[in-house]
């Protein structure tokens, strides 16, 4: 005890020595390249970052500009007396709040169908092995890659037929073409961490599938299932193609929803058409701050995009 | 005897469950494969056949005509908007790619605030299309733009441009704002791919004598071409079928110069409402991106095994 209470002590001393001189060896002959290698990559950042965050800056100053000095020339790139009155005419407009709420509804419900259908199946795919297992799984990863354009040809036409254009259920299941497919590959990669021992263990003990399932599965697949919930609302929340043809203005969600309210006219209000990008953009920077932990993960499993 | 018992019963019930199991298995598939049959491969289908027929949006009915429509498709600035197609994907994938990686890089090295700017570069990403044609629509604006602004001040133009309304410079703008909004993208995962790259190699390289550019082409680069060509394979199958940013932006405008087939498409059935010309040009348009699926499908297939 008293051995190596006193050995342990020493172990990250020698350890951190050993660390240091060979620090000290690698630092003298390979400074100067160290050093151009810092400075390019300072610069690439600041190329590639002016690039990446001039016009997050732009939307911000725009938005905080007073709406009859946005119409000059040359701009002034510090708004001079900063104001919120953009932000405060959007909350006077009653259709924003209308869109608003279509793609609350619309954007939630979607997240919660995609979720239930795609994680049976990808818990499907990820524990059992049957014959066409392969060819639907590829079905499936291929299905997110139809043009939503030539899609959409027929799907208006159906729901036309059905007396569906209009309504929150063709917008839901239009967004399910797209937040299905990348679901279940999300599910699956989730599914296949968890060890296939605790479902034999189960099933050992008599549980049936179903019940497996339910009480074993979905419980520990639960960070996954709201990552892919998660992801699916953002996806719904984003479209802009289905929504602008399968619904009118008054079932319209919000990307269609500001292009009929602010493009086309003749003086487009570009502080008030910033400051509504700027919050349309919020849930979905929220949700991506949630996600963070699950990003590259859920990406590279389902090869998916936000 | 008792035995013999148990081992004839034993393999039976673990068979009748077993198939039991296989129900359940493909019984969990069902819903979401009725959904993909109604909402994907149906609609798909549907619309290529309605190559083959005159049919318009408006009016019930139709009538065969065999090729006609592929035929009058072709015949009609075809080459055109092949090449718009083809430059858009090429402009949205090489430029976010060079973008994505030079930061992933940089971002990989261990400056200063590393960290951050890599949660900071992906905001980009979270911007919803349309936000990013607004956005980009005013900093392109020809009277009161930005970039007019920015340009005239460092003397690289004379006058304001009209970047969106000129042919010429339609396209550009748009490769432009969609590279905005991809970037971040190529950035995250290659900057995943870089940091399976072990540093022992990089290290006992550098031991040897091997300079930067050397090392980056020797170890980084191999290391990395799986994830390349993922999400370059993966890029070319989005872009070639983008849609939002061109429509809001430009409307494929002007004098169709930034039409692509997803917008040519989508004018065919919902401006011009024929659903036959429609169906023909995204039969050809399918043609295509279904040889980049096949590609992808087997490149996935191959990095399983």
């Amino acid at each position: 005890m008293a051995l190596l209470s006193t050995a342990r002590p020493d172990l990250p001393e020698t350890a951190s020595t050993a660390a240091q001189t060979r620090r000290r060896n690698r630092r003298s002959p390979l400074t100067s390249e160290r050093r151009s290698v810092k400075i390019s990559a300072w610069i690439t950042v600041g190329v590639f970052g002016g690039f990446a965050l001039l016009p997050v800056y732009w939307l911000l100053a725009t938005s905080l500009t007073p709406r009859t000095s946005v119409f000059t020339y040359p701009p002034s790139i510090f708004p001079a007396r900063p104001t919120f009155e953009a932000y405060r005419a959007l909350t006077e407009n009653a259709a924003l709040f209308g869109y608003l709420r279509n793609s609350i509804i619309v954007s939630v419900v979607t997240a919660l169908l995609s979720v239930v259908v795609s994680a049976s199946m990808a818990y499907s795919f990820s524990k059992y092995r049957y014959r066409g297992r392969r060819s639907l799984m590829y079905l499936v990863l291929a299905s997110q890659m139809f043009p939503q354009a030539l899609l959409l040809v027929t799907l208006y036409a159906v729901f036309s037929a059905y007396g569906l254009l209009n309504t929150y259920s063709a917008l839901v299941l239009s967004f399910t073409t797209f937040t299905l497919p990348l679901c279940v590959w999300m599910l699956k990669g989730f599914f296949d961490t968890i060890p296939n021992e605790l479902i034999e263990a189960a099933r050992v003990d008599g549980a049936s599938p179903l019940r497996i399932y339910v009480t074993i599965v979905l419980p520990l697949a639960a960070p996954g299932i709201v990552a892919a919930g998660l992801f699916a609302f953002v996806r719904a929340w984003n479209d802009f193609i289905f929504a602008l043809t399968l619904a009118g203005p008054d079932k319209q969600t919000l990307p269609p929803g500001l292009v009929n309210t602010f493009i086309g006219e003749a003086a487009t209000a570009w502080p008030e058409l910033m400051a509504a990008s700027l919050v349309v953009s919020l849930p979905v920077a929220i949700a991506f701050i949630a996600l963070q932990r699950f990003l590259v993960g859920g990406l590279t499993a389902g090869a998916v995009k936000g | 005897m008792l035995q013999e018992v148990t081992r004839q019963a034993q393999p039976r019930r673990r068979l009748g469950s077993r198939l039991g199991e296989k129900t359940f298995a493909v019984l969990m598939t069902l819903p979401g494969l009725a959904l993909l049959a109604a909402v994907v491969v149906y609609p798909l289908v549907a619309a290529l056949v309605s190559a083959f027929y005159k049919q318009s949006l408006l009016f019930p009915g139709r009538e065969f005509v065999g090729l006609d429509n592929v035929r009058a498709v072709l015949n009609d600035n075809f080459s055109q908007l092949l090449t718009q197609t083809l430059v858009f994907t090429v402009g949205t994938t090489l430029l976010p790619f060079v973008i994505g990686f030079g930061l992933a890089l940089a971002l990989n090295t261990r400056i200063r605030g590393a960290k951050v700017l890599r949660g900071v570069m992906l905001i980009p990403w979270l911007v919803p299309g349309v936000v990013v044609s607004f956005l980009w629509m005013w900093i392109f604006n020809a009277n009161y733009g930005v970039l007019n602004a920015i340009l005239q001040g460092l003397g690289i133009i004379d006058d304001p441009q009209a970047w969106l309304a000129k042919p010429g410079t339609a396209m550009a703008a748009v490769i432009v704002a969609k590279s905005w909004q991809s970037f971040p993208w190529m950035m995250v995962m290659l900057l995943a791919g870089l940091q399976t790259v072990p540093r022992e190699l990089h290290e006992a390289a550098e031991m040897d004598g091997a300079g930067v550019i050397r090392r980056f082409r020797s170890i980084t680069v191999p290391h990395l071409k799986g994830i390349i060509g993922l999400v370059i394979l993966l890029e070319i199958i989005w872009n070639f079928q983008h849609f939002d940013i061109i429509y809001v932006l430009t409307g494929g405008g002007p004098a169709g110069s930034t039409q692509t087939f997803a917008t040519a498409v989508y004018e065919t059935a919902f401006r011009s409402y024929d659903l036959g010309r429609a169906g023909a040009l995204g039969l050809l348009w399918m043609l295509l991106l279904m040889v980049l699926v096949v590609v992808y499908i087997r490149f996935t297939e191959a990095g399983e095994e």
